[in-house]
């Protein structure tokens, strides 16, 4: 019992800390560590965004899609071409011989996946 | 206003100031530690740490808080959880250092037991603690004062859970000794939590 007793007041004891001086000066370096640690976290996520971004659209480039997409346009055309000299117009046809128009689409696409690839980094620094 | 939203963190419970720091505000976390970060420290210096090395293994200690907040549950305060991680992060870095080995080694040698004379004066805990040997100083403060139980120190410490209990032991002697000349009574049982 004697010995409980002084176990507690020795946790009482060690709970009863002075309050150091300078606790105001360190908690404000702690939050400086914080806001630190968070303002580079942001630069890391939005320069790996960026890296992304340039490694995608370079391998659109080297990948030649746009060429592919004109190639794939012709092929569409003809076919709707020779659907249209059977008299059966086909819409799905018509809709891929629409993409022959310069790679157009593929720019709206390319742009609209920015926006969305800047919306995710939004939501995602948001989380974090 | 960096002020006000101060002074609005400054009236909550240490469990909403929990919830704003899990959703990734830095300044209610701020406020927790302006209000436990002086205790995180003396815990610090209490296990043997010099002021500026607390300083630092106490920052630690919070940004690691502040990473891992959502996994607090409020099951003990925030202050006793703080302190586990402090406790843990210093044990972590006198490894590293390899200043535990040397520590754990100079344990055999006997402290010079203190004379009553000494125990007769009014000692407060910071001066009892010198009495103590290294590692009994870190057992006594990381039960008594991180809140670890016998299992969890000696884990931490890498060391068999009977030694950690003897030190304990001794270690409680040697302050009650200090802190409690009056009693006049030996420790015989042990603290039924490892």
């Amino acid at each position: 019992m004697v010995e409980l007793d002084f176990e507690r007041r020795l946790e009482r004891l060690f709970a009863d800390a002075p309050e150091l001086a300078d606790a105001g000066p360190f908690a404000e370096r702690v939050e400086r560590r914080l806001d630190a640690g968070w303002t580079a976290r942001r630069w890391l996520i939005g320069a790996a965004g960026v890296v992304g971004g340039v490694i995608g659209a370079s391998q659109l480039m080297v990948s030649n899609m746009f060429q592919r997409v004109e190639t794939a346009g012709d092929s569409a055309r003809l076919l709707s071409n020779s659907f249209t000299s059977l008299g059966h117009l086909s819409s799905g046809a018509d809709w891929v011989a629409s993409l022959s128009s310069g790679g157009g689409v593929v720019w709206v696409a390319a742009g609209l996946a920015v926006v969305m690839m800047g919306f995710v980094l939004t939501r995602v620094i948001g989380e974090i | 206003m960096p002020g006000s939203r101060h002074s609005r963190f400054a009236s909550l419970h240490d469990v909403e100031l929990c919830s704003y720091s899990a959703t990734g505000e830095r300044r209610a976390f701020g406020e927790l530690v302006r209000r436990h970060g002086s205790a995180v420290r003396g815990v610090l210096r209490r296990m043997g740490a010099q002021p500026a090395e607390a300083d630092d293994v106490a920052q630690d200690a919070f940004l690691t808080a502040f990473e891992r907040i959502a996994e607090f549950r409020g099951e003990g305060t925030f202050a006793a959880w703080v302190k586990k991680i402090a406790a843990r992060l210093y044990l972590r870095r006198l490894q590293r250092d390899r200043r535990l080995g040397a520590m754990t080694a100079e344990a055999v040698e006997d402290e010079p037991e203190p004379s009553r004379a000494d125990a007769d004066a009014a000692i407060d805990l910071e001066e009892a603690l010198k009495v103590l040997g290294p590692v009994e100083r870190l057992c006594v403060t990381m039960c008594f004062g991180a809140g670890l139980s016998h299992s969890e120190a000696a884990e931490a410490l890498n060391l068999p859970l009977g030694t950690v209990k003897s030190h304990v032991k001794r270690g409680l002697e040697k302050l009650r000794t200090r802190l409690a000349p009056e009693d006049g009574v030996v420790l015989e049982g042990r603290r039924g939590n490892g």
